[in-house]
């Protein structure tokens, strides 16, 4: 890939920064190239065009924004000229996010730390995390936690009766004959490379 | 192996598009077939429930297309037959995260290994409808006997035609004899004289649907249940076999006495 233009990734999505003093030629030939060879490269990210240091005309600009369409799923595409800071700060493991309502089938929740739900997890809903998962309610659907391998991870639930369970690379699923009724709270953790659930 | 494919659709929703799927996957994988089920419905996925393989879902059919894995990986294989594997939907995605192009693309794919690959189609005419097709050998439409379903039945042979895909053939489903007896009912002959064409079989209404549902068992299981032998008659129709069409049949005398002291 040629140098006219370099990447920098921040908390929502990707920046495009272009060299300073790039000619419109060749940074419409290199974006050109690099929508052909990577369609896919921004799939549901916002994709920034930093334009700062650089000049055009308007029908330039026009040119520069039929050519980005050719990337495939792009979130939102925003011009900007202003240098743009990283503030994605380095998150501790510590860190958690508290979802204050219930997941309904097909909705997804990620986050690289903890996730704590107070609500429930219907099936069909999905929680993935770094770290831990704790629920506040029914866990019914499915759950990863350590999702990045953390082994130490575990997940607790005042009933915990997942789709499917899975820790770091490890997966457990629900018994195919109806599943118990008592709703005790219990974790589920990794014990001697297999998942184990006991009650809290 | 040419596998063939097969889609049900019937453009509206609820006439038993997903269960007749799953009894007629489950039968033809019961005669001997290596067989694919494929949930089309992208973000409303029921297949992987009513086959009872929901917990076994990690991979489905958006990561096959994206690439975040190998198609073998996110095929489940069935508790009950061998020869009978899923490819579940996505959930958290939508029916835009699959073109035409790239259904097709996996649809022959499969065809290499499968004998029968079932492909079960969402309601609607709109961009899930057309990945359903896409890479289809052949439609089963799937329809009730009330005049909403027939008229979208006939829409959708309209639409199949209009993608190359002829003669396909209709699955009256949840018919009730009593009620075609005393007239309240559309008949099978008035159906197939509307949609004019082939009738693949016809499924009697069964309250057994509903437990084998929730259970996640197909009824095509259960020898006693007429719904799973008009589902088992069907898989061999589409097998080749020349079997009559199921008679309707009606309360007998014995049964219909039973019922009026309430012992049935």
């Amino acid at each position: 890939m040629s140098s006219v233009f370099s990447f920098q990734a921040v908390s929502d999505g990707i920046v495009m920064n272009f060299r300073k003093g790039s000619t419109f030629g060749s940074i419409k030939k290199a974006v050109a190239l690099h929508t052909s060879e990577a369609a896919n490269f921004f799939t549901g990210v916002n994709l920034y065009l930093n334009l700062s240091g650089l000049e055009f005309a308007i029908e330039q600009l026009e040119e520069l924004i039929e050519l980005v369409k050719g990337y495939n799923k792009v979130n939102k595409i925003y011009f900007t000229a202003r240098k743009i800071k990283n503030d994605k700060k380095e998150e501790s493991y510590s860190d958690a996010v508290i979802i204050n309502r219930t997941l309904r089938s097909g909705q997804i929740v990620k986050h690289q730390a903890n996730i704590v739900i107070v609500g429930d997890v219907n099936p069909g809903a999905e929680v993935v995390a770094g770290g831990d998962v704790i629920v506040f309610g029914k866990l019914r659907g499915v759950v990863h936690a350590g999702a990045g391998g953390s082994k130490t991870a575990q997940v607790a639930a005042l009933d915990l009766n997942p789709t499917q369970l899975r820790i770091a690379s490890l997966i457990a699923r629900s018994p195919d004959d109806e599943m118990s009724s008592d709703s005790q709270a219990e974790r589920a953790f990794i014990k001697e490379n297999s998942i184990m659930v006991e009650k809290i | 192996m040419a596998g063939k494919t097969i889609v049900i659709t019937s453009g509206k929703g609820g006439v038993g598009k997903t269960t007749s799927s799953a009894n007629i996957g489950t039968a033809l994988a019961m005669n001997g077939n290596k067989v694919c089920l494929i949930d089309a419905d992208i973000g409303l996925r029921n297949l992987d429930v009513v086959m009872g393989l929901e917990n076994r879902i990690v991979y489905d059919i958006v990561d096959v297309v994206e690439n975040n894995c190998r198609l073998e990986q996110a095929m489940i294989r069935d508790k009950r037959y061998e020869g009978l594997y899923l490819l579940p939907a996505a959930q958290t995605r939508d029916k835009t995260s699959v073109n035409p192009f790239q259904m097709k693309e996996l649809v022959d794919k499969l065809k290499e290994e499968m004998d029968y690959i079932i492909v079960d189609s969402p309601a609607g005419i709109e961009q899930g409808f057309k990945n359903a097709i896409a890479g289809a050998d052949r439609a089963i439409i799937v329809t009730t006997p009330e005049i909403s379903a027939v008229r979208d039945a006939d829409r959708i042979i309209g639409l199949l035609e209009a993608e190359g895909l002829r003669d396909p053939e209709v699955i009256i489903n949840r018919i009730r004899a009593d009620m075609v007896d005393r007239g309240d009912m559309m008949g099978i002959e008035d159906m197939i004289e509307i949609l004019a064409i082939d009738l693949l079989g016809i499924v009697p209404e069964d309250e057994g649907i509903v437990v084998s549902t929730n259970k996640g068992e197909p009824i095509a299981l259960n020898q006693s249940a007429k719904a799973g032998q008009a589902y088992r008659n069907i898989a061999r129709r589409i097998m080749g076999e020349e079997l009559p069409i199921m008679k309707l049949e009606k309360d007998s005398l014995l049964t219909k006495f039973k019922k009026l002291v309430g012992l049935s």
